[in-house]
């Protein structure tokens, strides 16, 4: 089954584990709720199969297809050989309809995406950033391209409701090129996307 | 993707805090999540059932749930303190599907908890999420008026992933409804609930005491 079949998951899962997630903040604050959102996507990238792809093509065609691990929750769309955009973000259901039954999206959930920028990576806007560049981070551990390890690097987030963050100005130039878009071409992408990142190989 | 994660994590979470612990994280998830969504008014049954077909109540977040209304519970006096529903899909069948296409296999704790919760909780669980779905609607109910009357809700059958099925024959006795016709039920419902107005004098209640 490729990732566009994959059954659509019921909103009140999604609602429930944002709330068990906003139940660990309760008692250990944003960063418990951090450690707790970091194991959770490191888990998951741990119960996947390792991956293992004879050329660079062979596995963009499975990034983009869905066969992959790293795209199995995401549909992406690669406008480079190494840039990859996420066209819908992977708890955007879960998000609306929590917005819908229960109100704002709670405060905590951007808390421990500040403790996270400050003390990981800068890159998150709030908890689901949280989750989707570790799983992607550790995913990328199991992947090997032609041999050499793979290894991911997040250029830009847009939250649901539009919020937008970009890697650091000093990082920025770097992680461009390395994508192969200018920062024009960047904010085109981040109009109607969820997210920017890039794949390659030292 | 969320709901993928979490499963990942009940395996990680059954070892450490044992599945007793998972239980009790989960009847508090519950427990939140309905206490999060507020409380509803309704001037009477069809006001009730109206919004529940229209999405518009808490429980409706449960996705796509029929009020069967040629099955109204009445009681001692013939009147109508309640209805049974029915769930077309288990909420968490769709995540079921995903983790076996993208995972591969649903963690043994899946099982684990759901067994423990059925030993000493109450012998209604098909999977470990059943342990969130049925305290939420326990509390839900609770948050519910129709015509002035808090709701209970009863857990009467589900059906698993595998075609596992869960009876819970003390709850039909209590409100009248024979066995093997909520067993047909299952054949096209995934879950089936009846909702009572609370403290009402149920004619299988009655004949027990």
């Amino acid at each position: 089954m490729r990732k566009k079949d994959l059954v659509k998951d019921n909103p009140l899962v999604d609602v429930a584990a944002y709330l068990f997630l906003e139940d660990i903040a309760d008692k250990q604050g944003a960063a418990g709720m951090n450690t707790y959102l970091m194991s959770l996507a490191a888990a998951l990238a741990r119960s996947m199969p390792e991956e293992e792809y004879e050329s660079w093509e062979d596995f963009v065609d499975a990034l983009k297809n869905g066969d992959s691990a790293l795209s199995t929750f995401e549909e992406v769309e690669m406008p480079t050989k190494h840039c990859v955009v996420t066209v819908e973000s992977p708890f955007l259901r879960g998000w609306q309809e929590y917005t819908k039954r229960i109100g704002n999206f709670a405060s905590i959930h951007y808390e421990v995406a500040e403790y996270y920028n400050s003390t990981v990576k800068p890159g998150a806007i709030d908890s689901q950033d949280i989750i989707i560049q570790t799983y992607r981070a550790e995913m990328a551990k199991r992947i090997k391209v032609e041999g050499k390890q793979l290894r991911v690097a997040h250029i830009a987030t847009v939250a649901p409701d539009g919020t937008k963050k970009i890697a650091p100005d000093e990082w920025l130039p770097i992680l461009l090129e390395k994508a192969g878009i200018s920062q024009t071409m960047l904010n085109m992408i981040m109009r109607n996307n969820a997210s920017v990142w890039i794949v390659y190989t030292e | 993707m969320l709901d993928v994660a979490l499963v990942s994590l009940i395996q990680d979470m059954s070892e450490k805090a044992g599945v007793e612990g998972t239980i009790q994280y989960w009847l508090r998830v519950g427990e939140n999540l309905a206490r999060r969504m507020g409380k509803e008014a309704y001037m009477g049954w069809p006001s009730f059932n109206v919004a529940l077909r229209e999405g518009r109540t808490a429980f409706s977040i449960e996705g796509d749930v029929t009020a069967l209304t040629d099955l109204a519970i009445t009681d001692v006096d013939g009147d109508v303190v309640g209805y049974i529903y029915a769930l077309r899909e288990c909420v968490f069948n769709p995540t079921i599907t995903r983790i076996r296409y993208s995972v591969g296999e649903v963690p043994e704790a899946d099982r684990l908890v759901a067994e423990e919760y059925n030993n000493s909780i109450r012998d209604t669980a098909v999977c470990n999420f059943c342990v969130i779905h049925q305290k939420f609607r326990d509390e839900v109910a609770k948050n519910i008026t129709v015509a002035g009357q808090q709701l209970e809700s009863y857990q009467l059958a589900d059906r698993g992933f595998t075609g596992e099925t869960k009876i819970d024959k003390p709850n039909l006795k209590k409100i009248g409804v024979n066995e093997e016709y909520v067993r047909s039920l299952l054949r096209n419902y995934a879950c089936v609930y009846a909702i009572i107005m609370h403290g009402a004098r149920l004619k299988g209640e009655e004949e027990e005491e």
